[in-house]
């Protein structure tokens, strides 16, 4: 409002009067957000809030009746009170003037004069302010007004009532006025005809209503505060009841909150035998319980995972033995026969895939106990790409796959582990030549300031809808009669969703059947960094809705079409999330 | 956020809502039903006595100049305006307006008629050759004079009528005196007198005090009149003898009646029951031609209701109980008069004093009989014998000294049973005696030969005739002792008065000369005077009257009078026989000259 003032003129001030409005609403903005904020967190707030806006209306709502009656009751009675000393008044004005048959006579004006004193009752001085007043509005200029006490009483008295009196009314009003000097003051204006001999005159009485002004005025003071102590007290009462409840529910929050972050022998204080209580009691056992049984989980998972590497250990030494047994008759299998020569190339093949699981076993073991670390360095990941693609040529040759490589020719810089992240890329590209069903395989590189993404598309048999996320599960096969032929040990894709989740970044899978799978694989930039968003989308472009919606996969839109049929399309611009999964 | 704007709403709907429902600072009006029904409207009750306006005599100059000397009756507050009215516009400077109580009317009686004369430019002279009789007050009252002017002239002239066709010509008054005029015919037209009474300064007794109501007033207003009058308080001259309503007495607006019941409310400081019913009395009597009830009220509240009838039933405003007797001088004593239609009485005063009586005064009060006697002794000087108890009086004391003449004694009615006083005229000087008896002189204001007095029937009022002009005085009897108030000379067309009694409460008979001997009635202002015998034939030597009142009936013929040695009574005014005087022989005793009945008198 403010800045509306400001006059153009001076250079200097428009600025900074923009400053300051930038600055209040910034702040009003801040705390409109921080209100929201605790009303959305606050279950005392907002149970308080309402219990105070209800009460104020209903307390508000009785108030304003009461008040307006109390009001109405005061104003009535002077009304009442007003009328009839009017109306005995008037008799007596009409007694005093009968004397008179023509308005010109000497002593009418002296009888009006003593008729208006009279009715004030004698004594100005000692009158509650009441002014009464007699006009003549057909003999103007023969009879002058009067009023007792003498003052200026005709601004009070309206054309309106003056016009209803005239016709022979007895009419009142409330007008506000000054007549006496002490300020404007709220008068009950009276007026009734008085019959003469030589016609009609008009008593008026003001009567000032300050006392019924002042007494209303307490009335509603009083009103009013009891409402608004009893409004405060409600807020009070429901802020204690709410606290009463909700102080055993935030304690159980937070201790549900220590407990989910692994504080498993916390637990709550039990006072009483009410709801609450039974609540805390409940908690403590379920804590209890959880504790026992994650304890139990923990120990049986360390036990497994110690019995893995365990194995995994105790499993190399001997099979050291056996390579080494076997890599001497796989050499001199020439001389045996072919069906022992066969069996020779079988046990080499087998102690390779033998040899391979164990390692993998053995990474995963690491994983799982926590000590696999990043050595994350400066990388250019384009050379890492295509390393890992010529690597795979040749397999991918055997299967008939062409890889395709959809690099930026510019170098792509990123913080990473580049031994692993060649590793997780092998295992995709891999995967993807394995299930590509001899078409292409497409390697995608795509960079943004924040983070650096892979994909890996193939166009084979494709996922099933909830295999996105199965797919990263150890030993976990697609189709479970299928043997294992190539290579896999079905832990790569585990092993490679640790190696993202050590970068913190993001392994997720696409796919739909027969559209052929998508993997892609996100990492900061920045090692450390949080990740937001990829720079390139998980969902191929070239993947058909299985409705046939939109292309690309966008969102619906549905809108007025022609001939007032609804539309329905493609949203223009809209991102898509379909069918994917993050992990 | 809907939530949010339905608490705002809801907050300013609180902040509001207290401040809503206080008293407005301006509402629209309200009608409350008709008011009263007009009252009957239109032509006012009572007599609407105005008197003629300038127009009315047409181009007639003396009716013009009678009509002119007419204009200021009615209400004072409009005398002038009626006045101005007649007065050329050039020559209305002359007359200083004046207002409320200052209004004061000069009331003069015309010697002869207004001598008109018609001058060379069509004006007319007119010169008014005139007695001053008074001056009228806006209160009513009828001061004495205090203008000495005996002539008044001003000119007539015709009113500029040019340019107008077909008009009768009127004629404006240029030049006039500056005082206004009234004529006492028009006090008489245009005027009612009435009486009020005042209570005399030991409340025992009311007098009447005269004032001119005009006729103009209504009949609604008259009550209102009287009643400022009485608040007002007494004429002047009779202020020595009476008392005021209670200091600071006044009438709270107009007193105001409606079908036969009225309403006076007064402001008096200290009353109590006694002045309430003092002013009851009081108010009875004033309002004589009201019966109704009257509601007193004092400072609004309602003290008393007041019958008027009853009212003055049961406070008569004179103690008489019986008629009137009429007595005679007969031989030197006291003989009852026979007149037909009216019961005589026997003498109250036992046959041994009832001797060399000359005059006497024979009065009731309750049961005593005052009695006041010159008589002759044998030097032929005159004394004054006094005596009271019943009847007949037995006990009678003769005054130390003696006087060459002593004219009829009066008694003051008697106010104390106890201390009776009575007023005799001895020597050309009036005394005072008592039953002790002792003459006491009495000082008037006004120095000369006392010739007669009279008392009125209040007894605070007397009537004197000093070196043959007639006076009225108040008298108080405070603390015993008789003193007169300021005297008021009245003027009459009677001079060298010789006789004065009370015929009214408000009127005398006097007897004078007007070129002859005359016996007129006047009244107590001397505003008013009919000739009640115009030729008597000799001086009237001794003169008594009954006073007309509202207790006892006054016999017809009231007045009686001694001329030359023979008595006389009215109306007719024939002689009073011999024949009349209640025991003596029909036939007088040979060889003594019949002899006539003289000093009759009325006992009352």
């Amino acid at each position: 409002m403010a800045t509306l003032r400001v006059p153009p003129d001076p250079a200097g001030r428009r600025p900074a009067a923009a400053e300051l409005w930038r600055a209040l609403t910034g702040w009003s903005s801040r705390l409109v957000s921080g209100l929201h904020q605790t009303w959305r967190r606050s279950l005392q707030v907002r149970v308080v809030t309402i219990t105070l806006v209800a009460s104020s209306l209903l307390v508000g709502g009785f108030a304003y009746l009461i008040a307006d009656k109390i009001t109405n009751i005061l104003v009535e009675n002077a009304e009442t009170d007003v009328l009839l000393r009017l109306q005995s008044g008037s008799d007596y004005s009409a007694k005093q003037l009968s004397l008179f048959s023509q308005p010109q006579e000497a002593q009418l004006q002296d009888t009006i004069d003593g008729t208006v004193n009279y009715l004030a009752g004698g004594d100005p001085q000692q009158t509650s302010g009441v002014v009464v007043a007699l006009t003549a509005d057909n003999y103007t200029t023969i009879i002058k007004p009067r009023s007792s006490p003498d003052v200026d009483f005709q601004p009070l008295i309206s054309r309106e009532l003056r016009a209803a009196v005239a016709g022979g009314n007895v009419a009142h009003q409330i007008r506000t006025g000054r007549l006496t000097g002490e300020g404007r003051t709220k008068y009950l204006v009276y007026g009734s005809p008085v019959p003469t001999r030589f016609g009609q005159v008009e008593l008026y009485y003001l009567v000032p209503l300050t006392r019924q002004e002042a007494t209303a005025a307490d009335a509603r003071a009083t009103v009013v505060a009891t409402g608004v102590a009893l409004v405060l007290l409600l807020g009070l009462l429901a802020a204690l009841v709410t606290r009463l409840v909700v102080t055993p529910v935030r304690l159980a929050a937070r201790t549900a909150q220590r407990l989910s972050a692994g504080l498993l022998d916390q637990r709550m204080a039990v006072n009483g035998e009410d709801d609450l209580a039974l609540l805390a009691a409940s908690f403590n056992q379920m804590a209890t319980n959880l504790q026992r049984q994650i304890l139990r989980l923990e120990e049986m998972s360390r036990l497994q995972r110690r019995f893995t590497s365990d194995v995994s250990h105790e499993l190399r030494t001997p099979l050291t033995t056996v390579r080494m047994a076997a890599d001497l008759i796989f050499a001199e299998r020439d001389e045996f026969d072919p069906a022992v020569a066969r069996s020779a190339e079988l046990l080499q093949a087998e102690l390779d895939r033998f040899e391979e699981l164990l390692t993998d076993l053995l990474e995963i073991s690491r994983f799982d106990a926590g000590f696999a670390m990043l050595d994350a360095e400066p990388t250019d990941l384009v050379p890492v790409v295509h390393r890992v693609a010529d690597r795979l040529a040749g397999l991918a040759e055997r299967v008939g796959v062409t890889i395709e490589l959809d690099v930026p020719a510019t170098p792509v810089i990123a913080e990473v582990d580049p031994r692993r992240v060649e590793r997780v890329l092998r295992n995709l590209v891999g995967n993807a030549v394995e299930h590509g069903e001899s078409k292409p395989v497409v390697i995608t590189l795509g960079a943004d300031d924040t983070a650096v993404a892979v994909t890996v598309r193939d166009h084979g048999v494709g996922l099933k809808p909830g295999e996105e996320k199965l797919v990263f599960n150890r030993f976990w096969r697609a189709d479970p009669s299928r043997a294992r032929q190539t290579g896999g040990t079905g832990l790569g894709l585990s092993i490679s969703l640790e190696d993202a989740r050590l970068h913190g970044g993001w392994l997720e899978a696409w796919g739909a059947p027969g559209q052929g799978a998508q993997f892609r694989l996100t990492l900061p930039a920045r090692a450390g960094d949080r990740l937001t968003t990829s720079p390139l989308r998980l969902v191929p472009a070239d993947a058909p809705l299985p409705f046939g919606g939109p292309r690309d996969g966008g969102r619906l839109a549905i809108g007025p079409g022609s001939g007032g049929a609804l539309a329905i399309g493609p949203v223009p611009g809209a991102d898509t999330e379909r069918a994917e999964a993050r992990s | 956020m809907r939530r949010r704007l339905v608490g705002l709403l809801c907050a300013a709907l609180l902040v509001s809502a207290p401040a809503g429902c206080g008293i407005p600072d301006s509402t629209e009006v309200q009608v409350d039903g008709r008011g009263l029904p007009a009252g009957e409207s239109g032509s006012p009750n009572g007599v609407r006595n105005e008197p003629p306006g300038r127009t009315a005599s047409g181009d007639d100059p003396r009716q013009f100049v009678l009509n002119f000397l007419a204009a200021p009756a009615g209400e004072p507050d409009g005398a002038y305006p009626r006045a101005k009215k007649f007065i050329a516009q050039e020559s209305q400077d002359r007359l200083q307006t004046k207002q409320g109580s200052e209004v004061a009317l000069t009331v003069v009686r015309l010697r002869e008629s207004p001598v008109i004369t018609t001058n060379s430019d069509s004006t007319f002279s007119v010169r008014l050759a005139v007695q001053q009789v008074g001056l009228l007050r806006a209160d009513g009252t009828l001061a004495p004079p205090v203008a000495t002017e005996t002539e008044y002239g001003f000119t007539l002239r015709y009113a500029d009528s040019s340019g107008l066709e077909n008009v009768e010509p009127t004629l404006y008054v240029t030049n006039p005196p500056n005082v206004l005029l009234l004529s006492d015919t028009a006090l008489r037209v245009y005027y009612q007198p009435r009486d009020i009474y005042f209570w005399n300064s030991d409340q025992t007794r009311l007098v009447p005090d005269q004032r001119y109501l005009p006729l103009a007033v209504p009949n609604e207003r008259r009550v209102n009149e009287v009643v400022r009058w009485l608040i007002g308080g007494p004429s002047d001259w009779l202020s020595p003898g009476v008392t005021r309503l209670p200091d600071r007495t006044d009438l709270i607006n107009n007193a105001t009646g409606a079908d036969g019941r009225w309403e006076v409310n007064l402001a008096m400081p200290g009353e109590d029951a006694g002045k309430l019913n003092r002013l009851a009395t009081q108010l009875a009597w004033s309002l004589d031609w009201l019966d109704g009830p009257l509601d007193l009220k004092i400072r609004n509240q309602s003290r008393r209701t007041i019958d008027l009838e009853k009212e003055r039933d049961a406070n008569p405003v004179y103690r008489l109980t019986q008629s009137a007797q009429r007595f005679c001088v007969y031989d030197g004593a006291i003989h009852p008069l026979d007149f037909p239609g009216e019961a005589s009485g026997s003498v109250p005063v036992v046959a041994e004093e009832n001797h060399h009586v000359v005059s006497a005064a024979l009065n009731r009060a309750d049961d005593q009989i005052l009695a006041a006697l010159v008589v002759t002794g044998a030097d032929k000087r005159l004394r004054l014998r006094v005596g009271t108890g019943r009847d007949p009086v037995n006990v009678f004391n003769t005054a130390p000294g003696s006087y060459a003449s002593m004219d009829r004694p009066v008694w003051l009615r008697a106010l104390d049973k106890g201390q009776p006083h009575g007023l005799v005229v001895a020597d050309g000087r009036l005394y005072t005696f008592d039953q002790s008896p002792r003459l006491i002189p009495v000082a008037l204001t006004v120095s000369g030969r006392v010739d007669a007095v009279a008392a009125a029937l209040d007894g605070q009022r007397i009537a004197v005739i000093v070196n043959g002009q007639l006076y009225v005085a108040a008298v108080n009897l405070d603390g015993g002792v008789v003193t007169a108030g300021p005297a008021r000379r009245l003027p009459t067309s009677l001079t060298d008065l010789s006789a004065v009694d009370w015929a009214d409460e408000n009127k005398l008979v006097a007897a004078g000369s007007v070129g002859r001997p005359a016996v007129y009635e006047v009244s107590v202002d001397g505003a008013a005077q009919t000739v009640l015998k115009a030729d008597v034939g000799a001086r009237v030597t001794h003169l008594t009257a009954y006073p007309t009142n509202e207790v006892v009936a006054q016999p017809t013929n009231a007045v009686m009078y001694e001329a030359n040695g023979v008595s006389w009574s009215d109306p007719q005014f024939d002689t009073i026989k011999r024949t009349q005087v209640q025991g003596v022989e029909s036939e007088p005793p040979a060889g003594q000259r019949e002899s006539n009945p003289t000093a009759p008198f009325f006992l009352y």
